[in-house]
C-alpha cells in the first residue's frame, strides 16, 4: 500500500461524501430545477469515480463508460427542462 | 473556424501515421502531443498563404483561452473562499448587458462563456437580442455600471475582435 | 535504464496532486450545493466547480496512464464536458425563472423585475425566502 493508493483512496471517499450530500440536496430540494441541478452534481460524481477507479486497478476499458454518461447527463438534464418549460406554457 | 477544424483533424491522422511507420520515439503521451503540437504549428504557418485571417486570428485565440482559464480559476477560488467561511460578503444582483453581438453564434458563445465563469450566471436573453440578463454575485465599488464595462470589454470585445 | 522509476514515481505524485485538488473543488462545490440559499446563487456557484474538478480529476488520469489514446478519450471528455456544462446551465436557470422560482431575500431586482412582470404576467410576485 504505497501513499499513491492511499491518496486515491482518500479521493475516493471525498467523492462519495460528495454524492451523498447530492443526495440529500437531492431529497429535500425545494423545486424541481433544484432537483436537476443535484443530478447534474451527480453524474459530475459518477465520472469522477470511474475515472478514480479506472486509474486504481488499471483496467483502460471504464474510460468508455465515462464518455458515454457525460454524453447522456446532457441529455437528460436538457430533457427534464424542455419537460419543465412545456408544462409550465401548458398552464398559461 | 472550419479551417481550424479541417486542421485538427488532419494533424490528429498525420500523427497517427507517423507513429505507425516509425518506432524511433516511445509511444507516451508526452511525444503524442510534441508531434501533434508540431504538426499544428506547420498548418498555421501554411496558412498564410491561402487564409491570411486565420493566421492572424489564431494568437489571439490562444490569448484569450488562457486568459479564460485564468479568470475560471481565480473566479472558483474566490467563490470557494465564499463557500468555507460561515459569513455571506456576497450581494446577488440582475444586471443587464447591452449586446454589440448580432449573430447567434456570438451570442451563444457568450452566454456560454458568461456561465461558465463562476459568479455569473446569464439567465435570459431579450426576444429582440439586444439585451442579455446576467444574474451576478459580487457587487465591486462602481455597482452594477462597473460589472456591465468589465464584460463588455473583457469577454465581448475579445470575442467580437475574433468573429469579425 | 536507471530513470525509468524515476519517472513512474514522478507521474504518481504529479497525477495524485491533481486528483485531490480535483475532489476538493467537488467538495467544496456539494458544501454550496447544501449551504447556499438560493438556486440561482447555487446554479452559478455550483456547475462551474463541478465542471473544474472532473476536470482536473481526468488530467491526473490522463498523465498517470501516459498513453496517446488515453489523452485524447480524456480530452474528449473535457471539450464535451466544457461545452455542455453552461448550456445545460443556461437552460436550466432559464427555465426555472420561468417557473417563478424565488430569489434570495438580498437580490436586487430593481432592473429585472419589469422584464419578469412584462413576459410572466399576473403570477409574477416572487415570494421572498431566507
Amino acid at each position: 500500500m504505497s501513499i499513491f493508493h492511499i491518496s486515491l483512496l482518500i479521493a475516493l471517499t471525498g467523492l462519495s461524501v460528495c454524492l451523498v450530500m447530492a443526495s440529500i440536496r437531492f431529497a429535500i430540494g425545494p423545486s424541481l430545477p433544484d432537483r436537476i441541478t443535484a443530478f447534474d452534481l451527480f453524474v459530475a460524481n459518477m465520472i469522477g469515480i470511474i475515472a478514480i477507479y479506472t486509474e486504481l486497478t488499471g483496467n483502460e476499458d471504464f474510460i468508455d463508460v465515462a464518455i458515454i454518461l457525460s454524453l447522456f447527463g446532457f441529455l437528460s438534464s436538457i430533457s427534464f427542462a424542455y419537460f419543465l418549460m412545456k408544462r409550465t406554457h401548458k398552464n398559461d | 473556424m472550419k479551417t481550424f477544424s479541417i486542421h485538427i483533424v488532419i494533424a490528429i491522422a498525420l500523427s497517427y501515421l507517423f507513429f505507425d511507420y516509425s518506432s524511433l520515439l516511445p509511444y507516451n503521451a508526452a511525444t503524442a502531443l510534441l508531434v501533434f503540437l508540431v504538426f499544428i504549428l506547420l498548418l498555421w504557418l501554411s496558412a498564410v498563404f491561402y487564409h491570411p485571417s486565420y493566421f492572424r486570428k489564431l494568437p489571439k485565440a490562444m490569448a484569450f483561452l488562457f486568459f479564460f482559464l485564468k479568470e475560471m480559476f481565480v473566479a472558483n477560488i474566490k467563490i470557494a473562499y465564499e463557500i468555507i467561511t460561515p459569513r455571506y460578503r456576497m450581494q446577488p444582483t440582475v444586471v443587464a448587458l447591452p449586446l454589440s453581438a448580432r449573430t447567434d453564434v456570438e451570442i451563444t458563445l457568450l452566454a456560454a462563456m458568461i456561465t461558465l465563469t463562476p459568479g455569473t450566471l446569464s439567465l435570459d436573453v431579450s426576444d429582440d437580442k439586444k439585451i442579455l440578463w446576467v444574474h451576478v454575485l459580487y457587487l465591486e465599488e462602481g455597482g452594477a455600471e462597473e460589472i456591465v464595462q468589465k464584460l463588455k470589454w473583457g469577454f465581448e470585445r475579445r470575442l467580437l475582435e475574433l468573429t469579425t | 535504464m536507471t530513470s525509468e522509476p524515476d519517472y513512474l514515481l514522478l507521474r504518481e505524485i504529479v497525477s495524485s496532486c491533481f486528483i485531490l485538488l480535483g475532489t476538493l473543488f467537488m467538495l467544496i462545490a456539494t458544501i454550496g450545493l447544501l449551504r447556499f440559499p438560493d438556486f440561482y446563487i447555487r446554479m452559478s456557484a455550483i456547475t462551474k466547480g463541478a465542471t473544474l474538478g472532473v476536470g482536473l480529476i481526468l488530467l491526473g488520469m490522463a498523465i498517470y496512464f501516459n498513453q496517446a489514446d488515453m489523452l485524447l478519450k480524456v480530452i474528449v471528455i473535457i471539450t464535451f464536458t466544457f461545452i455542455t456544462a453552461p448550456v445545460a446551465a443556461h437552460v436550466i436557470a432559464r427555465t426555472a425563472m420561468y417557473n417563478n422560482v424565488p430569489f434570495w431575500k438580498e437580490t436586487r431586482l430593481e432592473a429585472f423585475r419589469e422584464y419578469l412582470k412584462k413576459y410572466l404576467g399576473k403570477n409574477s410576485e416572487e415570494e421572498v425566502k431566507d
